[in-house]
């Protein structure tokens, strides 16, 4: 059952992050409500105030500005699988939008909600991470960039302040060789692995990106798989890719759970990191 | 949920002995313990388990128990609570064992921890490594304080 609380509706950012800051971990910002509200109903939370930010105006749009895509923190899953502008500039995205959780949780829940919860088992903190993608946290005072690969702490926490607010998630707009996909697996309700490669495709492969998800507490790039890919032609990527699949398995920082064993996921990202390739280079 | 672990404190196995008895020292060393009472002296005493994973936090109200003891050399506790709020129990038993090597202490403790209730939604992974990391941080803790004082 929800307990009784008080609902705050700031009607700005800066409102949002005074009203945070004054009440700290009494206070929860609110959004989709997706994951939020099924821990408070089942007591594992408790808040005396919900922020409710589903009032503030321009954090819901998608659009392309300075060699960057910008899509604003309260855009639903929904809204962001059916945006034509990512279908057309990161399909990679779209794709994982398409199938997140079910079409209930993708109608209400919001992109910056699950960054901002780090539940270990979602999905797009993985792709953004091996894109590139840039964190906006605002507060009252000012705003700051957080590199997604910074942005993950550890399970349900992110290096955001009590104050601040996720407003916009930044993504450099892709080059015409520029490849990437993003690919899980699981057979729960959650994925137990998730893996995201990126890179550009010029005279081999150059600003490898490999990020791994779900697996542990929380995504993280997988350096030592990535500097194996660097700067090989596409032949040699694909003869090295069994021994970089097992290195960034091992660097997943996998951990045994009911979605598997740590050395069953570990060898599913090396299967999963072989798939993204395949899938990522057409 | 079965942990293990071992550590060399360099100061006598005496020394250890008696700060595993001296509770308010002892309880310094369990990351997030408070309110450690002692109910009968060598046997029973009670302590508050404070713990958390982001936004979710469990509050123990915990009873010792010790069930052996063998000077010098072994213990064996059991510990369990309830945090009534989340709906959510824990029980962990301890065996901890000193042996005394060229003036140093090793301390080694095997804990079987068990939790049940919905805070084990949080996932098995989750809360093994949150108790891995307890445990670390009480061995060091213990170390530190010990050496520190020697």
């Amino acid at each position: 059952m929800l307990r009784r609380f008080r609902l705050e509706e700031p009607e700005t950012v800066a409102e949002a992050s005074e009203i945070l800051g004054r009440f700290g971990e009494s206070a929860k910002i609110y959004a989709g409500g997706t994951e939020l509200l099924l821990a408070m109903k089942e007591g594992l939370v408790q808040y005396e105030r919900l922020v409710n930010l589903k009032k503030l105006k321009g954090l819901n749009e998608v659009a392309q500005e300075g060699g960057e895509i910008r899509i604003g923190a309260l855009c639903t899953h929904h809204q962001l699988e059916g945006s034509v502008l990512l279908q057309k500039q990161l399909p990679a995205l779209t794709k994982l939008e398409q199938n997140v959780a079910n079409v209930r949780v993708r109608q209400a829940g919001t992109l910056g909600g699950n960054l901002c919860f780090a539940e270990p088992h979602a999905d797009p903190g993985t792709l953004l991470m091996a894109l590139g993608a840039k964190m906006i946290a605002a507060k009252s005072t000012g705003q700051r960039e957080i590199a997604a690969a910074e942005f993950f702490v550890d399970a349900y926490e992110t290096s955001l302040q009590t104050d601040e607010v996720l407003t916009e998630i930044r993504v450099p707009t892709p080059s015409a060789k520029s490849r990437s996909a993003y690919l899980k697996f699981g057979y729960l309700e959650r994925p137990s692995v998730g893996l995201a490669l990126a890179f550009n495709l010029n005279g081999g492969l150059r600003d490898v990106r490999i990020a791994v998800g779900c697996a542990g507490p929380a995504p993280r790039r997988v350096e030592e798989a990535e500097s194996m890919l660097e700067g090989k032609s596409r032949e040699e990527a694909e003869r090295i890719l069994p021994q970089a699949g097992a290195a960034a398995g091992r660097a997943s920082q996998a951990i045994s759970d009911l979605h598997g064993a740590q050395d069953y996921k570990e060898h599913i990202v090396g299967v999963l990191l072989k798939r993204a390739f395949q899938s990522a280079i057409g | 949920m079965q942990f293990e672990k071992e550590v060399e404190i360099l100061v006598p196995r005496e020394k250890v002995w008696n700060f595993i008895w001296d509770v308010d020292r002892f309880i310094a060393c369990v990351p997030g313990c408070k309110e450690a009472k002692t109910i009968e002296e060598g046997k029973k005493y009670s302590a508050t388990l404070v713990e958390k994973v982001g936004p979710f936090k469990v509050e123990f109200p915990t009873n010792i128990e010790v069930l052996e003891r063998q000077e010098l050399a072994h213990i064996k506790a059991q510990a369990s609570g309830a945090d009534n709020k989340i709906g959510s129990r824990m029980k962990i038993d301890l065996d901890v064992k000193l042996r005394e090597q060229d003036n140093k202490t090793i301390l080694g403790f095997v804990a079987t921890v068990d939790v049940l209730g919905k805070l084990a939604a949080l996932g098995h992974g989750i809360i093994k490594r949150k108790a891995d990391q307890v445990l670390d941080e009480f061995a060091l803790a213990v170390k530190k304080r010990l050496e520190g004082d020697a």
